[in-house]
């Protein structure tokens, strides 16, 4: 009974009873009564009967990017479902997907451009912000830039992007900076995702990128540390295929290695609760399993010459006595690396016992088709990359690079060209400015950074301390890193003496650093295309059409850009005003399609936006016992020679899967440097100790749940309403913490408790939770807003971000979230 | 005459709420007040401590405890198998909520579970509890079946999405969602699951899904000695989501 009516006790019951329950909330802003009616949506093709129609959109609310059918009568949105034609969707949602019409009638959403005229920036300022034109907004950024541009300053704007959607918004970018000048435009946050998982891959398979799967086909699944059934991506799909995998002949096998109990660990037939950091030993002693036991997929990893396995425990193999076929430095790596790492090595480092890893490892080995997956949990450490290769190599074990029921990388998208060409538009400046002896603010690429892609994270720090320089005007789109960043703080402190321009729709943390504020539309209200994420290989990209025309005055990301770049002089102007608007590029994208029509039938513009969604079939590349084939139109009959493979598949320097990397040992100085590794041995796959920041005793993981929109999902009451799983949260998420170790602090069950790191401390309410590990807090990230709206603003927990201090994994550049040790107390 | 009846496979459900949200979107619930809810609950300790879980939606019982006490027969029990309220009728006394023992009927709570009320920012028109932008069309308002926003004053409940499931072709076994003609007749819930968790079909059709799912896959019923009779069954084979059971860990 207890659970049961666990929502209605006898105290709310009695509540509800009582006449003078207190509603005393007193709310500011105005309701959605005073709004003016907004008319019949355009563009929309199906009607579900009684004067509703169906538009064709992209959810916007993850980097899945679902298909969705959104429901308008009389120009309301009142429902959203799954695109049932859409390959990611198939007519299904996650839990996020149908709240979309909450962002849409957000009561704290800003209704049109703005300017600041409280020259104090901090979180308690108010910014005061008066309601400006769209020209007087465009106007100012664009004299503001020009007097950069001609000062030969250029460099000092920076464009921050986070969920950038397709070539319609953050595909423009990178034309801006070439045309304007700067090597800051744009930066993305790649580095505060999950970075490491794209450079554990490009140091041993030479992709540069997540990667697509076979789950259809795929028969055990060895997960480390993926929020399979809350965070990964295609969440949506992901569940599908769960669904499928559960119920298919025969059923798929999957363990799952975390720091915490998920429902995915919850629902997988074992879940292995690993210390923090370590996932890297765990995947070592697999390898070593697999290969003393004679284990590993000999058709694609190659096979002792005499067919007599050498590969014992502590024992040195002659290198010459392995033929490999599709890897490279498999002996070497046994030798400097898995002949020790031992299961019984492992369970000293990892605290996951003997017995289940050399289980796991053999059913691992023994079952094919079976793939290791992982994104930023295991990666988001010091030691993250080359955790994130000792699991890629075991891809490599099972054979199932490119195989049916492996993993594979998502091809592109046949888009055509833009109807300008920004070379022809290339003024003196943008060619030789004194723009192009300065490196990028954040030191990306640069002897500081030199494998990472984009480091973010850094900026703010860079900018206080003027090294390399000082920026002057920041611009950010779907980014919010004065409330995400590790070391939050120094944003706030940085972005006051820079001028701030916040595109996002939402009054969010920046916005309250803004300048000026140019809204973009919300998702539901803007033409926009949104290429898939990696998925199943094949190619796909959707399109995002208005279901109801914007109901405030706000402008699409892509058409601000587009306005600002025509308000600049010369050339520069020349080419957006060539360029019109994102329609005029979305039209001439679609053109791409003429020659590949979709599999659905989409072959231009109109048919794209009547579907949503233009894809087509197959992948093109599949390995099978050890060989690899292409496409040839009517089956993979096209056998590939080692060079093909090599340009297209394993774009290694060997053109093989290196267990000795060659991406890594052309920076083994700065490695060693960095993480104390020697010469000899950067190249491997290998476990060395994180080294955790934080300066406390407790490791403290701060996982995103599956009702989190990516910070944004903040202000909706009812996401608010259903934090729950992770940890038990309805109002609110908890902090988990095993009884034992509350207790030894004097913790209370449901007690408020402070949690401090060297940066600093939050609040948040303490669970005892017997089922975590006792020497890890467990506190979902990007709660407590200081802004985004009434409902986002002052609810606990604390945020995370706040107490994270800014290290990153120097090989990947990515952010360690969770490599912080922290102190906790009752408050 | 159809009896609807819903199939929930534990062993696929995967906890993720989608359910409830797509309810709550589609019925127009409050924030927090879940007609389809899924109960958390841990069980052990650490390394074998876990997670689990349970949707639960009104069961349908085909002997309703709820009709049975309450005063103006408000409550009523169709003749395909809906459990459904009269709103013109309820006088909001809440016995059927305490009669219930499935914990699944709601009365709009004074105290917003969230603050501040949303009630307070879209504000009701003084019949319903509220009049959020996003609100179903007016004309879909069916108080006679408990179908629209909930009005001030009465008990409301998950509907097996009454206004969906009663305009479905005669003599359908299954509302499979996969099928494109019987999308718009499929209950919220059942249309969203990913995983595809949730059945929905005609327990009188001996050949429909559900019919089968029961007798392959051992379906039961939640608190059968109750003798209300669900006409919501569950498949479980040692999952994650599963069967409360009432057995309780040490106390905190």
């Amino acid at each position: 009974m207890d659970i049961l009516n666990a929502r209605l006790s006898r105290r709310r019951f009695l509540q509800a009873t009582g006449a003078a329950a207190g509603a005393t909330a007193v709310v500011g802003g105005v309701g959605y009564s005073t709004l003016a009616p907004s008319e019949n949506a355009h563009a929309q093709e199906k009607t579900a009967g009684g004067g509703t129609k169906i538009t064709k959109s992209v959810c916007a609310q993850c980097p899945a990017r679902c298909g969705i059918d959104v429901y308008t009568t009389d120009g309301r949105v009142h429902a959203i479902y799954g695109n049932p034609e859409h390959p990611i969707a198939n007519g299904k949602l996650c839990p996020k997907g149908h709240l979309g019409a909450y962002f849409l009638y957000d009561p704290d959403r800003f209704r049109g451009p703005m300017k600041r005229t409280n020259p104090k920036k901090g979180r308690n300022e108010d910014p005061k912000f008066v309601p400006i034109t769209w020209d007087e907004a465009l106007n100012t950024i664009a004299a503001r830039l020009q007097a950069l541009r001609d000062k030969g300053e250029s460099h000092r704007f920076a464009l921050f992007y986070g969920r950038g959607w397709g070539a319609s918004c953050a595909g423009l970018q990178g034309t801006f900076g070439k045309l304007y000048g700067s090597p800051n435009v744009a930066i993305g946050h790649a580095s505060m995702c999950a970075e490491g998982s794209k450079r554990a891959k490009r140091a041993t398979d030479g992709n540069d990128s997540y990667n697509a799967y076979d789950y259809r086909n795929v028969n055990y699944i060895l997960n480390f540390g993926a929020g399979f059934l809350e965070a990964f991506r295609p969440y949506n799909y992901l569940m599908q295929m769960w669904g499928h995998m559960r119920t298919k002949s025969p059923k798929t096998r999957i363990t799952t290695v975390d720091v915490r109990v998920s429902t995915t660990t919850a629902a997988s037939d074992r879940a292995l609760l690993i210390k923090p950091a370590t996932d890297a030993a765990l995947a070592l002693a697999i390898a070593h399993v697999i290969l003393t036991e004679g284990l590993w997929d000999k058709e694609f990893v190659g096979d002792f010459k005499d067919g007599l396995n050498l590969f014992k425990s502590g024992q040195d193999v002659p290198p010459e006595s392995f033929q490999e076929r599709w890897t490279y430095g498999l002996v070497p790596w046994w030798n400097v690396v898995v002949k020790t790492a031992t299961p019984k090595w492992a369970a000293e480092i990892t605290g996951i016992p003997e017995s289940e890893i050399v289980i796991t490892a053999r059913e691992f080995g023994t079952t094919r088709p079976a793939i290791a997956i992982m994104e930023r949990g295991p990666t988001a450490h010091t030691n993250g990359t080359y955790a994130g290769m000792c699991i890629h190599a075991l891809n490599a074990l099972s054979g199932s690079l490119f195989a049916v029921g492996g993993l594979f990388y998502q091809m592109g998208v046949p888009y055509g060209s833009l109807p300008v060409n920004a070379d022809d538009y290339m003024d003196e400046y943008a060619k030789n400015g004194p723009w192009k002896k300065f490196p990028r603010i954040d030191m990306a690429g640069t002897e500081e950074w030199p494998m990472a892609g984009t480091m973010m994270q850094e900026c703010a720090k860079n900018h206080l301390a003027g090294k390399p320089y000082k920026l002057d005007t920041a611009m950010f789109y779907y980014t919010n890193p004065i409330f995400t960043s590790p070391d939050a703080k120094a944003w706030e402190e940085a972005l006051k003496d820079v001028f701030v321009i916040d595109t996002s729709p939402f009054p969010g943390e920046t916005a309250m650093y803004a300048d000026i504020v140019v809204p973009d539309h919300t998702y539901l209200e803007r033409l926009q295309d949104a290429p898939t994420y990696p998925f199943e290989g094949w190619p796909l990209t959707q399109l995002r059409t208005p279901a109801v025309k914007p109901i405030y005055d706000t402008k699409v990301y892509g058409d601000i850009l587009i306005e600002i770049g025509k308000r600049m002089k010369g050339p520069m102007g020349e080419y957006y005003k060539a360029l019109g608007n994102t329609e005029n590029v979305l039209r001439h994208l679609a053109k791409g399609f003429e020659a590949n029509p979709g599999d659905n039938g989409v072959k231009d513009f109109e048919s794209w936006k009547e579907k949503g969604v233009w894809y087509k079939k197959p992948y093109l590349w599949r390995q099978y016992r050890g060989e690899f084939y292409e496409w040839d139109g009517k089956g993979y009959n096209k056998k590939m020679t080692p060079e093909e493979v090599k340009a297209k598949l394993l774009k290694t320097p060997t053109g093989k899967f290196e267990f000795k990397s060659g991406f890594l040992e052309k920076h083994a100085e700065y490695i060693q440097k960095r993480l104390g590794v020697p010469p000899d041995r950067v190249g491997f796959p290998q476990y060395i100790p994180a080294m955790h920041t934080g300066g406390g005793d407790l490791h403290l993981v701060t996982p995103k749940t599956a009702m989190h929109a990516e910070g944004r999902g903040g202000n909706l009451p009812h996401a608010i309403a259903l934090a729950q799983p992770s940890m038990g949260g309805r109002r609110t998420v908890f902090l988990e913490i095993h009884p034992e170790t509350a207790k030894k602090r004097g913790i209370k069950n449901n007690g408020k408790v402070r949690i401090k790191s060297n940066l600093g401390v939050i609040e948040a309410i303490a669970r005892y939770s017997p089922g975590a590990r006792p020497d890890t807090l467990v506190l979902p990230q990007e709660h407590g807003h200081w802004a985004q709206g009434r409902w986002a603003k002052g609810r606990l927990p604390g945020n995370t971000s706040d107490i994270c201090e800014n290290v990153s994994d120097p090989i990947s550049g990515l952010a360690c979230y969770y490599t912080g040790k922290v102190t906790v107390e009752p408050a | 005459m159809a009896k609807w009846g819903m199939v929930i496979d534990l062993d696929k459900c995967t906890g993720c709420q989608a359910c409830t949200v797509a309810c709550g979107m589609e019925n127009n619930r409050l924030p927090g007040e879940n007609w389809q809810d899924v109960l958390f609950y841990h069980e052990g300790e650490f390394p074998s401590g876990t997670l689990k879980w349970f949707p639960r939606p009104c069961m349908h019982c085909e002997n309703p405890s709820c009709a049975e006490v309450c005063p103006t027969r408000a409550t009523y029990k169709t003749e395909d198998g809906f459990v459904l309220i009269d709103w013109n009728k309820c006088i909001g006394c809440k016995y059927c909520m305490i009669a219930c023992p499935y914990g699944v009927r709601f009365y709009t709570d004074e105290k917003a579970q969230i603050q501040p009320d949303i009630k307070q920012v879209f504000k009701s028109d003084g019949k319903r509890s509220w009049n959020p932008p996003w609100r179903a069309p007016d004309n879909r308002d069916d108080w006679q079946h408990g179908v629209g926003i909930q009005p001030i004053g009465v008990v409301s409940k998950c509907t097996f999405c009454y206004h969906r499931v009663s305009k479905a072709p005669k003599g359908t076994a299954d509302l499979d969602p996969k099928n494109p003609a019987l999308r718009e007749f499929t209950p919220a819930c059942v249309l969203t699951c990913a995983p595809s968790a949730r059945y929905f079909g005609d327990l009188s059709n001996p050949h429909s899904e559900v019919s089968k799912l029961i007798a392959s896959k051992r379906g039961v019923r939640l608190r059968d000695h109750t003798g209300n009779k669900p006409q919501v069954y569950y498949l479980t084979g040692g999952a994650a989501g599963t069967i409360p059971t009432d057995r309780r860990g040490k106390k905190a």
